[in-house]
């Protein structure tokens, strides 16, 4: 009896495990097109042209004032500018990449699962922004939430860097100096 | 009043157990004003050697209803010395200069700082990501991370990137945890009968079968400004503690099938003390009022042994020292020891 019990209890709770899914390297490990590759590289351009900036500054550490903080993400956003000074739309999220990732989100916001996914950019989107590349992100502007699933298709962007929208959207946001590296207009339709 | 009764059966050993179950969303007028602490009646047992902190989200106003809550949190601690905060995100709304730091969380916390009270923060939609360089949120400069109080362990989410590379630590951290407790804390609910948002269905997909299969006991979420508590939903229980600052009146959805209790009327906050088995919560709004107490028990825990599957109780966590790099790092200062 108590042997059985416990076959019934392994067997139960192995069903149990496999069913429920695992996001390790769940992420396509595969090669991406050359558009995306093209664009991956020009975000790690953009990355090492980043860091080799911040060298020049002094890093607040883990445990740092706000004064540090602010004053280092402004002088980083400024470097930034001064040496992105001829940036412009497409520098970084260039035309050939645009067309796959529009079609990725048009699966994610017109596929199985849109209502929800439309939902949760929806729900706490910012009021409608220009948005200008080497522009600060507002700073009363909310960010949109981007959905998992979403993230997941996404191809995955270097360290500090991360997909945002502001309306239909789709901007680079570099988290540590608060500017947007590069902005695809209209690229998703939330309708 | 609320009914307290214990369930004994076979089942619901397989189940957490809440010894406070009658579903009611408090309505009554909260003072706005902040009271003396010898005017808080706490219901928390207060045993030797529990961890005790306090949770609250959607707090940076830096106005009148974020002070006088926080004079109140003061006062509470007077008669429960919580030694640290879970911060749910919406921690600074608006700019975040240094005098924003100052007005938004450091003056309205200030007598809780002074105490040693340490805040784990995590991000919201109207945060910074470069909050986690901050040293009073003691996030060790990462969006998402871990920490470790005795036999409790917590997990700080950064619920607006779920990103896959978040995915992954979440799941190594949980799989690889084997205190008695588990706790996450992070922005946007999984579960909610909020009007305005509303449950974060997209998250859940992602979330719910990572909590559920590695035992996570108890989630705290704010983003909905109110207080909720969800009736447990695969054996998890699930709170929302929205209403630190920021107040949406009247936006919980009455007669929701989720809601085992809430209140939307105030400001509020949560005391929590785990001892043992048990975790005894209670609500209070800023006039001092108790809108929601009770006690759950923790979800067994299964643990792997050797390729197989056993369904045991875990004992006391042994070593101090988390393997994740996120993981607050062994100083002595999270890892609570007597």
């Amino acid at each position: 009896m108590k042997a059985q019990i416990w076959r019934i209890t392994v067997i139960t709770l192995t069903t149990f495990g496999l069913a429920v899914p695992s996001f390790a390297g769940q992420k396509s490990e595969g090669k991406h097109s050359p558009a995306i590759e093209d664009f991956l590289e020009r975000a790690e351009k953009y990355l090492e042209l980043r860091n080799s900036l911040e060298k020049k500054l002094k890093k607040p550490g883990d445990r740092a004032k706000p004064a540090e903080i602010r004053a280092h993400q402004l002088a980083l956003a400024e470097l930034v500018r001064g040496a992105r000074i001829d940036a412009k739309e497409g520098d970084v999220l260039c035309p050939e990449a645009v067309k796959e990732l529009r079609q990725i989100l048009k699966s994610e916001f017109q596929g199985p699962g849109a209502k929800t996914a439309k939902a949760t950019v929806k729900e706490n989107a910012p009021q409608p922004f220009e948005c200008k590349v080497n522009q600060s992100y507002p700073a009363d502007a909310p960010v949109t939430t981007i959905p998992p699933s979403l993230l997941l298709k996404l191809p995955e962007l270097p360290d500090h860097i991360e997909y945002r929208f502001v309306g239909s959207n789709l901007i680079l946001r570099d988290v540590k100096a608060n500017i947007i590296v590069d902005c695809a207009r209209g690229i998703a339709s939330m309708s | 009043m609320i009914k307290l009764h214990k369930r004994f059966d076979l089942l619901s050993l397989l189940l957490p157990v809440v010894l406070a179950t009658e579903c009611s969303i408090s309505a009554p007028a909260d003072r706005d004003e902040p009271i003396q602490g010898e005017q808080i009646e706490l219901s928390l047992p207060q045993k030797a050697g529990s961890v005790r902190f306090m949770v609250v989200g959607d707090t940076g106003t830096g106005k009148s209803a974020q002070r006088g809550l926080a004079r109140t949190m003061e006062a509470a601690r007077g008669k429960f010395a919580f030694e640290f905060v879970l911060m749910l995100g919406d921690n600074l709304y608006g700019s975040e200069k240094a005098s924003d730091y100052r007005k938004k969380f450091e003056e309205p916390y200030q007598p809780l700082l002074d105490a040693g009270v340490k805040f784990y923060a995590s991000l919201g939609n109207h945060d910074e990501p470069q909050q986690r360089l901050y040293e009073q949120f003691n996030m060790n400069g990462e969006r998402f991370y871990s920490f470790k109080v005795k036999n409790v362990k917590f997990f700080a989410l950064d619920s607006t990137y779920m990103s896959p590379e978040q995915l992954k630590w979440t799941e190594e951290e949980l799989r690889s945890s084997n205190e008695d407790w588990k706790i996450c804390f992070f922005h946007h609910p999984l579960y909610s009968s909020g009007g305005r948002h509303g449950s974060d269905v997209e998250l859940r997909k992602v979330l719910e079968p990572l909590f559920v299969q590695y035992g996570v006991d108890a989630v705290f979420a704010g983003h909905e400004h109110f207080y909720e508590r969800l009736k447990p939903q695969k054996e998890i229980h699930y709170f929302i503690s929205g209403a630190g600052g920021k107040l949406r009146k009247g936006d919980l959805e009455r007669g929701s099938p989720l809601t085992a209790a809430g209140f939307d009327q105030g400001q509020s906050f949560m005391l929590i003390e785990i001892s043992g088995d048990e975790m005894h919560f209670q609500t209070l709004t800023t006039g001092g009022a108790t809108v929601d107490k009770g006690t759950l028990l923790r979800r067994e825990k299964l643990t792997k042994t050797n390729g197989t599957e056993d369904k045991a109780r875990v004992g006391a966590a042994g070593s101090s020292n988390d393997s994740s790099k996120r993981a607050t790092p062994s100083n002595g200062e999270a890892s609570r020891t007597e």
